[in-house]
């Protein structure tokens, strides 16, 4: 045993101090670094072997580590991180839930083009997210400003703000959908008593081109209150003296909002935006809710991506071809997150 | 105020008083109509689900509670559809998987804020990269492996997708990153464990965190559409949105049922958000949101 | 739940070799690792499979047999058949599943494709959902079941061979509707309109509806109602024979859609746009008693019949009401008309498959076709004695007409099978809601139809 153990001390030993001097012959940072932590590693088995334990500290500060990971990380791993894989693999296959797999290559992308289906649900996924991401934003920033100031029943105001996002989808919708009801709804009724809008010029808010609006006014009605606490959030963090400064210095409130505010808020808007795209890419049960009718179907003026991508998972079992589209659609969020990333370490450099 | 004085410093104090008055009444006009513009639709559904089918498209004249309120419309509404068994269903999914996400959330959390370990970044990383997945990319797959588990149309795998979130891990982290090292420190100088730190300082200490991790899981899970949709087929198993949904589909001309069901839906809800709306903003105020 | 423990950590074994495989050589992997991802639904079946026999060895010779079925509290036949059947079979337990009817052929498709399903019976609602079944191998090819117990399929009037696939039946049909017109008696009183007659063409008809509406404020009479459906529209087209909704070119439907948005222009029926913001229900606008005319399945016969009684239906708004065989072009036929079948099926996972098709058997024979006519539905075996049994019963118009109405000279399938039938449907379903939003003219949305159709019919 302790033969053993003498050997493979005088191993570790020589390890090292090969590596000392390779280190300082090493001209390169970054390698000098790599080969610094390697020999701190050895060091480290140097000392335990020599301690006589079995188990060194690092192993053990590891193994509490992981233990207080274990319990999410095994849940997120099987149930989200493995599907996220066969994802991946999907793509390029063809299966429909019960026969045999087969390979297909690029064959399910290939489609895409001159899928009427698919080309539709891009384009209105794409304006979707270019309506709602600007709107929900000025509009959740604007309802932070104002309810940061010192007011009356600001709790009031901002649970107010907040009602249309914890407010379930279902509900909601079925009020939406009689509120802008095309011939009975309270709105056409107020454009047509006061002003004075022809009968049968009264919008369709549900068909059409004007779908896809409805959409965006419905979207950005509820998640602004969402996007209004981050944003309060983010303000609260701002100094007051920065404020104080400014007046000293005789900035009015546009000024005082341009210099200090939005350059200050810059992280938080970044994460907005980027929440914010991400979200609206994924948009499904609104689209279904207020322009599926009664059968939830949708029309190529309002069908979305998540809707043609469960289409054909659970009504054609074309699980390949739905998973390529999934595809398509990470892609999108991935590039959109990737430029947003890049524009920001712009701006902080 | 005294109105006898009249020189020039306080004129000028008076004019801007009066802009300041202004700007105040401005202001309130302002948030006034865009309360309007938030609580009238609910406003709307409370008064619709105690009218009959007729009076809730009449306009004029237009009333909010209408002579003889409908008030059976709120028994009617448990009898025609299980409603009953829908809000057990979603109650015990909502609250299991709010806990378990609190519990693992912040338990991983710790370990990610306070401690240092081999391949933290690597596994950090594979949480934030699932942030930006939409689910919709993965849900497929995701069905195909719950279904070859056995796990299909329970709400054993509703609970299972939505306990384990990266969102929760990353909120808490940047929550815990913000508590002082030198507690820890302190603490571990003391002989404590890693598990009674977490415990006994950083739990007690992360109330705020805590509450906004279950609003949003709360809302998310009890309002979640699509999820049940998919793995929740047998009628007993159902959730609300489910069931709300379906009656929509089924009574679709009876607004006033359709109405106070969707009033009965949302009141869980907003008793969990005014419980913890006083932790709210300061708890996302504290989780920094560095993206 | 030790045993389902093992499987799930079975199954992502399973899986995760799978996935290896896959990652591995992508060119042949999954094709040779396939068998591996059935396995655990073998494992799952056969699982079931046990569960569901303990019982019976215990008492002797038991059958359960397991039956999706969709609306049970408001579909009174499920119970009836099942008491029927029981009653006549000692031994045997029927059970019911209810997945309920929205989006109950995804929910069957997708309950048959994964493990643990142990149903022996399956209902089969529509044909687009039949088509994915079978697609799916997840159905037994009754025919060698049909040859052993000598039916003669000639009685189901043909509709067999429109819902055969590559020359095999997989479902045999229990439950035959078809499409009539619905009218409120009342309203052409009160008009002084003759009411409308069994050999009625669309000139008539559209005159008819023309008459009767009154777009007065307050009372306001629709002549006519189009629930949102396509095939309220669009079947109008198929009634000739001559064409059917898998042709491929969709031009014949010109005409009707014209027919109906002029209609809708005109004040005479209520407008697509406002039912589906609604989502109302043909049921509530006809028993709103303000609509004088529906066509509508024959289905909506014994929930007329029910709904009056139970007073659920104001008697005085839509209490006096008939029906009427479906309108025609000129120079067809009168009497043909549209039909969708509902069948039974025997899951290809039943372990008891014999006794599933015996179930099968009687309900879709002449006793199940009697339990069928007594709750006022049209069984699939049709004869003049189940004509009889339903215009005999209580709350069924009493006039000539109306019975008359119930002998059909043609049925076609709404859809019958073809091979991309779902995709079809789809595209069918979507522009027949461009059209009728107004989102595109007639023309262009008839285009759109015959490009995508031929595109899909293509591939």
């Amino acid at each position: 045993m302790d033969e053993k153990k003498a050997a493979l001390m005088q191993r570790l030993e020589t390890e090292a101090a090969e590596l000392m001097r390779q280190i300082r012959a090493e001209a390169d940072i970054e390698k000098k670094k790599k080969l610094i932590v390697k020999r701190d590693s050895i060091q480290r088995k140097l000392t335990a072997t020599r301690n006589n334990r079995r188990i060194s500290r690092e192993t053990k500060r590891d193994l509490v580590a992981y233990s207080f990971i274990a319990p999410n990380f095994i849940g997120f791993a099987v149930f989200t991180l493995v599907p996220i894989v066969f994802a991946f693999l999907l793509a390029f296959m063809n299966w429909d839930g019960s026969n045999a797999i087969s390979f297909v290559g690029f064959d399910n992308f290939k489609r895409m083009p001159t899928d009427t289906f698919f080309l539709a649900a891009l384009k209105n996924t794409i304006l979707y997210v270019l309506g709602t991401v600007p709107l929900t934003m000025i509009a959740s920033l604007a309802l932070a400003i104002v309810l940061n100031q010192k007011i009356r029943a600001r709790g009031f105001f901002r649970t107010v703000a907040f009602f249309p996002y914890v407010a379930s989808l279902a509900a909601i919708t079925a009020v939406w959908s009689m509120i802008f009801h095309p011939s009975k709804g309270p709105v056409n009724y107020i454009l047509y008593k006061v002003f004075s809008v022809p009968q049968d010029q009264l919008p369709k808010w549900f068909s059409g081109s004007l779908v896809l609006v409805t959409l965006v006014l419905f979207s950005v009605w509820k998640y602004m209150g969402y996007y209004m606490v981050i944003y309060l959030a983010g303000l609260q963090g701002i100094s007051a003296e920065l404020y104080e400064a400014g007046s000293l210095d005789g900035a009015n409130t546009w000024q005082k909002f341009c210099y200090i505010t939005w350059p200050q808020l810059r992280s938080t808007t970044f994460f907005v935006v980027v929440m914010l795209t991400i979200n609206c890419f994924k948009v499904y049960d609104i689209a279904v809710m207020l322009a599926g009718g009664g059968d939830g179907k949708l029309s190529t003026s309002a069908t979305v991506l998540v809707y043609y991508i469960y289409q054909n998972a659970f009504n054609y079992w074309d699980l390949g071809y739905s998973s390529a589209i999934a595809m398509v659609l990470f892609v999108m969020v991935l590039i959109v997150t990737l430029i947003q990333f890049r524009y920001e370490k712009k701006l902080e450099a | 105020m005294n109105g006898i004085n009249d020189n020039a410093t306080n004129k000028k104090y008076k004019s801007k008083r009066k802009n300041e008055i202004i700007g105040k009444i401005f202001l309130y006009a302002i948030l006034l109509l865009i309360t309007i513009c938030m609580i009238l639709p609910f406003l709307w559904m409370l008064s619709a689900s105690i009218k009959s089918n007729r009076e809730v498209f009449v306009m004029d004249p237009f009333v909010w509670i209408p002579k003889q309120p409908k008030w059976d419309n709120y028994v009617k509404i448990w009898t025609k559809i299980p409603l009953l068994k829908f809000v057990q269903n979603t109650v015990v999914l909502t609250i299991v998987v709010t806990l378990l996400q609190l519990l693992t959330s912040s338990f991983a959390a710790y370990s990610f804020a306070k401690l240092d370990f081999k391949h933290k970044n690597k596994l950090f990383l594979a949480y934030i990269a699932t942030i930006a997945m939409p689910w919709q990319v993965y849900m497929v797959p995701q069905f195909i492996m719950m279904r070859s588990m056995g796990l299909n149309d329970k709400l054993l795998a509703m609970i299972c997708l939505q306990a384990f979130s990266a969102f929760g891990v990353f909120l808490m982290k940047q929550f815990y990153e913000g508590i002082p090292n030198d507690l820890c420190e302190a603490a571990r100088i003391d002989g404590m464990s890693e598990y009674r730190i977490y415990a006994k300082i950083m739990l007690p200490l992360s109330k705020p965190a805590l509450s906004t991790l279950t609003i949003f899981t709360f809302v998310n899970t009890w309002n979640d559409y699509l999820g049940p949709l998919i793995y929740l087929r047998t009628e007993t198993k159902k959730t609300i949105q489910l069931g709300l949904k379906m009656f929509i589909g089924q009574y679709s001309a009876e607004y006033g049922l359709i109405m106070a069901g969707s009033v009965v839906s949302l009141v869980p809800v907003i008793i969990v958000f005014l419980c913890l709306q006083k932790y709210f903003v300061e708890g996302v105020a504290s989780t920094g949101l560095k993206g | 739940m030790k045993r389902r423990l093992v499987s799930v950590m079975l199954s992502t074994v399973m899986l995760s070799t799978v996935l290896a495989g896959c990652g591995g050589n992508t060119a042949q992997g999954p094709v040779a690792e396939t068998p591996a991802v059935e396995e655990p639904t073998e494992a799952e079946t056969s699982d079931a499979g046990e569960s569901a026999e303990e019982p019976a060895a215990a008492a002797d010779e038991e059958i359960t047999l397991k039956w999706a079925i969709w609306d049970k509290d408001i579909t009174p036949y499920w119970q009836a058949i099942k008491d029927g059947y029981e009653a006549t079979h000692p031994g045997v337990t029927v059970e019911m599943t209810d997945l309920g009817a929205t989006d109950y052929m995804t929910v069957l498709a997708t309950e048959l494709s994964g493990s643990g399903s142990d149903f022996d019976v399956v209902t089969i609602k529509d044909v687009p959902g039949y088509a994915t079944l079978v697609s799916k191998n997840t159905l037994e090819p009754l025919d060698s079941y049909i040859a052993d117990a000598g039916i003669d399929l000639s009685l189901y009037g043909g509709v067999d061979s429109q819902v055969r696939v590559d020359g095999n039946l997989y479902e045999l049909p229990f439950r035959n509707d078809f499409w009539v017109v619905f009218y409120n008696k009342d309203i052409f009183d009160a008009a002084g309109v003759d009411y409308p007659t069994n050999d009625m063409t669309f000139e008539q008809y559209d005159e008819l509806a023309r008459k009767l509406a009154d777009p007065t404020f307050g009372s306001q009479v629709y002549g006519t109602h189009y629930h949102t459906w396509r095939s309220a529209v669009q079947l109008f087209g198929v009634l000739d024979g001559k064409h059917t909704v898998m042709d491929g070119n969709y031009d014949f439907f010109r005409p009707y859609y014209e027919m109906v948005l002029k209609q809708e222009d005109d004040s005479i029926c209520r407008n697509y746009a406002d039912l589906s913001a609604e989502g109302l229900h043909y049921s509530a606008a006809f028993s709103g008693g303000d609509v004088a005319m529906l066509n509508m399945g024959s289905w909506y016969i014994s929930t007329l019949i029910a709904s009056l009684a139970s007073g659920e239906y104001d008697t005085s708004l839509c209490g006096n009401w008939g029906i009427v065989k479906y309108p025609h072009a000129e120079g067809v036929e009168p009497g043909s008309t549209l039909g969708t079948i509902t069948g039974l099926a025997v899951a290809g996972v039943s372990d008891q498959k014999d006794a599933a098709f015996d179930f099968v058997e009687w309900v879709s024979g002449p006793e199940g076709a009697a339990v069928m006519a007594a709750t006022g539905n049209f069984p699939a075996l049709m004869n003049d004695e189940i004509s009889e049994i339903i215009a005999g019963l209580d709350g069924f118009p009493t006039d000539e007409a109306s019975r008359e109405a119930l002998s059909v000279s043609n049925l076609y399938l709404e859809v019958p099978y073809a091979e991309k039938v779902s995709e079809v449907n789809d595209i069918l379903d979507t522009y027949h809601k461009s059209i009728m939003n107004r989102e595109v003219s007639i023309d262009d949305g008839i285009a759109s139809m015959n490009t995508e159709v031929e595109k899909i019919l293509a591939q």
